[in-house]
């Protein structure tokens, strides 16, 4: 048996390159994603700023939060209480004395404790600057190239910086940090013996320590050893535990990175959903690509697995033999695609990079581990597919070899198989359940979670049953086709109609792509717009001040007395997670925490109170949306407990319950309190309300003198609504491309399908031209056909499209149609039909170039 | 006659077997028929006479509505699919009209397919002998593409014969053969009856490719309409053509 697979690959080489194809560039996109998600599990960036020192302790990011009622628990019964970890938002900071302690570890040659806080120089455009301490140079380690060290009131910049900005030493700089301005003389410039993708400016230690807002609290602590740094890095946690310092980490190698690029993990889990959900996609709509390569090849040779199974092939032989050869294929395919997939893989990458959505920092991993998994999981794909495929191969009547002519055979009508109805039934089922619960429980952008299984579901049912769907649009589209055709027009309808099962092998895969691009890209969009929406309409403010490093405490106050403010508030956002009473069933992400200043919050947010007043916002105070207070049992004067942003508990008192848009609750806290939680420490933006009457212009003008000589800026509505929606537009990119390859990726396949369907009509091509066809008539019946089979996947995609999207537009939209522009749809059904059509009619006319005898003489 | 049911070692015998297609018309119309063994007998009859739907219930490759059909004394309606496919391949040869090999395939594996499909070690011997019989032997590493019609027919009789079947059923053998070719390759079918005692059951509409048989048989209407034994080319045609007759009054 292997030997006829072997013989039948190397001799049918033509029947199987769709499914090759198809494959292969499922292998390709697997793979890339695979090497994604290895990239994002291990998120590792290679240290540059803390490189010098060999083990470096820093905070724990992870807090275990409980997952079930600790009051509940029954710690006699000696089990552990269940916990879920997460990854907090902020930056978990040390005592800075730890630096002391550890230094007495036996083997530690030194420990310095860093502070790293964002810079700013008037003079060197962009971010990426960070300010440390002089004392601390040692960790990467900088040294002087001219100059000396910092006194208070000096500085030293690292020679890329200071060759950017054009200073030397002597010079008078402004820096901006923690909200303030202040001027330095440059003492020294530094360099660093490597690469950094940030440039560095060093204070003295007092400076330093005043600038980062955060006196006595280190972002890590470097140790130096000239000993073994495992056995060094083992002790000092062993010190750290006894000091039963558990909110301490200590690290060597890479993973110091993390210490140094916190957002290198966050980076990683979008890196984990994007690729998984990609994959999977991709995974999926290999599936039925292949299946439908696979299902045409067979069918093409109907009449030889009828032959086999009238000379005495079993069922299952001939199961084994189809399965044999897609296998066949489909290793072949996997092993040519694992070197494409690794530069596939360093593409995407890099093109996200490039577009902020990973930092330059993390470095792309993909080793043999993905490239198996995206193997494995690519081969099950075609495995799935050769499996139905081989079932049907295998149901092929021995009489069939008999039939006289090829078309007879080749001409199957029973296709609906109980198999087939109970999938599409309960594909169909699947989807209206989706739809139920999405209209009927889900409020808010949750509400798209179901949109993409609904359209799998969705696209599977169609699928099973799109012979049959193919065959009744046909019947359909006929007195209008026949309108405008003509003789031409009825005949590809006949054509279609009496070879539905061959058209439908077409027909799906246009259907898919069409279905999964218009649903992802259209959510999308409609996301976007509601988002924005809501955000536009919950913005009450008229300005807005801003700072990247944060904004003085004191700029509140000054604003506020501004003529013509009406109120102001600081804005700060960050998470937070209920820890006391116990909260079932809390994300991993925590709930959205707003901190608004108590005297500002009423004017400048749409936030509604339902009971209490904002007014109270102050000290330990916190305002609580009001479903999730009912649910905790809590009410206005009550207590509760909360893990904020940098884990840190906080027993707060309920002074509010408030009402906020679906989707959009979160906890309402004091904007110092939320702040000095942050990894910033301050607040980076201030919302200010004009009143009534108030030019929006003078109104600028007044906040730009009342906050001169601090490093801010002053925007507008506009300018807000636009910061938002450009951070969306990040999202909408990855999307877009994402989808965009699915869409490749189908249509390739497609291509695929129609440019060997077609190629294999010759001789049906040439018996029409015997009976007197010209050859434009059949190129244009091969036209009509291509048309229809774009027309019929198109209508089709829509339809699944629909499903996904429909119930998800009534939940965040109120509306059946999805925001967004037309164009998009037009642009893929577009290209859908310009494709099909094109992979008709180029090998129809290479079909039909010969005499027309020549295509119909007898043989294969 | 040999219509009857006397010979309990026939190779195939029918038994008032009925095909119906859900249409209303039975293809097969209560046959019964018994092939001895050895013996090369011709089925014949016009279009839609149900020479086809004989030969498929026959060889076992379709299921009667009724009646029982029994290959070399097995009863086919008693056993699964498998096993009527397992049954075809060690006890049925095949040669159909076209199409008979498997284009990926060389002469020899061709042959040795059905050895192979019942997991059988190959036996070259029997390949050498049997393809030389068929005057092959030089060509045996060739691709069907590469071999003339007559010849693709010769490698088909070759398969049908490498499992030493109780019967080889030919379906219009030479219906797609020049005169001179199908006569070749009726010579080859006549010889294996005589030289080995093969049993050879042919559907034919050709007058002169039946008289290379022992006995013709005619249907006409899904009915047996009468038989010839040791028929020449003449007798044949002229039967044929009062069946046709006979069938158009009967219609």
């Amino acid at each position: 048996m292997l030997r006829l697979v072997l013989r039948t690959l190397r001799l049918r080489k033509g029947g199987f390159v769709a499914t090759f194809v198809a494959v292969f560039f499922g292998a390709v996109l697997v793979s890339a994603c695979a090497g994604l998600m290895e990239t994002g599990i291990r998120s590792d960036a290679q240290p540059q700023r803390l490189a010098g020192a060999p083990i470096v302790i820093g905070g724990q990011q992870e807090i275990d939060i409980a997952r079930e009622d600790p009051a509940e628990h029954d710690s006699a019964k000696g089990k552990a209480l269940k916990t879920r970890t997460v990854t907090l938002p902020e930056r978990v900071r040390l005592d800075a004395g730890l630096a002391g302690r550890v230094r007495s570890v036996p083997g530690v040659t030194g420990a310095v404790a860093e502070v790293s806080f964002p810079a700013m120089l008037p003079k060197a455009a962009g971010a990426g600057i960070l300010g440390h301490a002089w004392d601390s140079a040692a960790l990467t380690p900088y040294a002087l190239t001219s100059g000396h060290a910092p006194a208070p009131g000096e500085t030293v910049l690292d020679a890329e910086l200071a060759r950017r900005a054009g200073l030397s030493v002597g010079d008078r700089v402004d820096i901006a940090a923690h909200g303030t301005t202040g001027a330095y003389r440059i003492a020294g410039i530094a360099a660093a013996p490597r690469t950094m993708t940030r440039s560095a400016v060093f204070f003295a230690p007092a400076d330093a320590e005043r600038l980062s807002g955060h006196p006595g609290r280190a972002d890590a602590i470097g140790v130096f050893t000239t000993g073994d740094v495992a056995a060094v890095a083992a002790r000092v946690r062993d010190v750290l535990q006894d000091a039963n310092d558990a909110n301490a980490v200590v690290l060597t190698g890479d993973e110091r990175g993390q210490f140094e690029f916190p957002e290198a993990d966050a980076s990683g889990e979008k890196l984990i959903v994007l690729s998984g959900v990609t994959g999977g996609l991709a995974v999926s709509v290999a599936i039925f690509v292949v299946a439908s390569t696979l299902a045409l090849s067979t069918q093409q040779r109907q009449r030889e697995l009828a032959l086999l199974r009238a000379i005495g092939t079993t069922p299952r032989q001939l199961r084994r033999m189809v399965l044999g050869e897609a296998m066949g294929v489909g290793l072949l395919a996997t092993v040519l695609a694992v070197l494409p997939g690794r530069f596939a893989g360093q593409l995407l990458f890099d093109r996200f990079v490039a577009n902020g959505v990973v930092p330059a920092e993390v470095i792309f991993h993909q080793g043999w581990v993905p490239a198996v998994v995206a193997a494995g999981a690519v081969l099950l794909a075609v495995l799935l597919a050769a499996v139905a495929v081989g079932y049907r191969a295998g149901r092929v009547r021995p009489t069939e070899a008999l039939a006289e002519a090829l078309a007879e055979a080749a001409v199957r009508t029973r296709w609906l198989t109980p198999t087939r109805i109970i999938l599409a039934v309960l594909c169909f089922a699947g989807g209206t359940a989706l739809a139920i619960v999405t209209v009927a429980v889900m409020s808010g952008p949750v509400a798209a979670s179901t949109a993409g299984p609904a359209v799998m579901l969705w696209a599977i049912g169609v699928a099973t049953i799109s012979p049959g769907v193919t065959k009744a649009t046909a019947v359909l589209l006929h007195l209008p086709v026949k309108l405008f055709t003509g003789v031409n027009g009825w005949l590809a309808l006949r054509n279609t109609r009496v070879g539905a099962l061959r058209v439908s092998g077409a027909v799906t895969p246009i259907m898919l792509a069409v279905g999964v691009a218009t649903a992802n890209i259209y959510l999308q969009t409609t996301q976007e717009a509601v988002s924005n929406q809501a955000f536009t309409e919950d913005l009450r403010a008229d300005a807005v001040v801003s700072g990247p490093g944060g904004l003085a405490p004191e700029l509140v106050r000054r604003v506020q007395d501004v003529p013509g403010v009406a109120g102001a508030s600081e804005y700060v956002t960050s998470k937070a997670y209920v820890e006391q009473p116990y909260e079932s069933g809390q994300k991993k992400k925590g709930r959205p925490a707003l901190g608004l200043t108590a005297n500002g919050a009423a004017r400048t947010t749409a936030t509604q109170v339902v009971a209490g007043s904002l007014d109270a916002l102050s000290g330990d105070a916190v305002a609580v949306p009001a479903d999730l207070a009912t649910d905790l049992g809590r009410n206005v004067g009550d207590r509760m407990t909360l893990r904020l942003g940098d884990g840190a508990r906080a027993d707060l008192r309920v002074v509010a319950l408030v009402k906020q848009r679906p989707g959009f609750e979160s906890f309402v806290l004091p904007a110092d309190l939320l702040a000095s939680h942050t990894s910033a420490g301050l607040a980076p933006q201030l919302l200010v309300r004009a009143e009534p009457g108030v030019d929006p212009g003078t109104l600028a003008t007044r906040l730009r003198a009342a906050t001169r000589g601090f490093p801010v800026t002053v925007g507008d509505r506009e300018t807000l609504i636009a910061a938002h929606e450009k951070g969306n537009e990040i999202g909408a990119w990855i999307n877009y491309l994402l989808v965009g390859m699915i869409m490749a990726y189908t249509v390739i396949s497609v291509a695929n399908t129609l440019v060997m369907a077609t190629a294999r009509r010759r001789q049906e091509f040439g018996l029409q031209r015997l009976t007197g066809f010209t050859r434009a008539q059949v190129l244009r019946m091969a036209g009509i056909e291509g048309g229809l089979t774009a027309l019929i996947g198109i209508v089709l995609g829509t339809v699944v499209s629909a499903g996904a999207i429909v119930p998800f537009c009534l939940v965040a939209s109120d509306s059946l149609l999805p925001s967004g522009p037309l164009s998009i749809y037009l642009a893929v059904i577009g290209l859908a039909a310009a494709l099909t059509l094109v992979a008709t009619l180029v090998p129809a006319w290479f079909a039909t170039r010969g005499r027309p005898s020549d295509a119909t003489a007898i043989g294969e | 006659m040999r219509t009857g049911w006397n010979g309990a070692g026939d190779a195939v015998r029918l038994e008032a077997v009925r095909k119906d297609y859900g249409n209303g018309v039975a293809a097969l119309d209560g046959v019964s028929l018994a092939f001895g063994r050895g013996e090369f007998t011709a089925v014949m009859g016009p279009s839609g006479s149900g020479k086809s739907t004989f030969l498929h219930c026959a060889a076992g490759l379709d299921r009667p509505s009724a009646g029982t059909v029994t290959l070399d004394g097995q009863n086919l309606g008693e056993l699964s699919e498998a096993r009527l496919t397992k049954l075809r391949r060690d006890r049925v040869g095949f040669v159909f009209q076209a199409f008979n090999l498997l284009p990926a395939l060389t002469v020899e594996q061709n042959v040795l397919l059905p050895h192979q499909l019942a997991g059988r070690r190959p036996d070259r011997g029997l390949v050498d002998q049997i393809l030389r019989r068929v005057g092959l032997a030089e060509r045996r590493r060739h691709l069907p593409g590469q071999l003339s019609g007559g010849q693709q027919q010769r490698v088909a009789i070759a398969r049908a014969l490498i499992t030493d079947p109780a019967v080889v059923f030919a379906d219009e053998p030479t219906g797609a053969l020049d005169t001179r070719t199908a006569a070749e390759v009726l010579a080859l079918l006549r010889e294996s009856v005589q030289a080995s005692g093969q049993t050879v059951i042919m559907v034919t509409h050709d007058p002169v490719a039946a008289s290379y048989a022992d006995r013709v048989v005619f249907l006409a209407d899904g009915r047996i309409a009468g038989e010839l034994p040791r028929p020449t080319a003449d007798a044949v045609a002229e039967r044929m053509t009062h069946l046709g007759a006979w069938a158009a009054v009967g219609a």
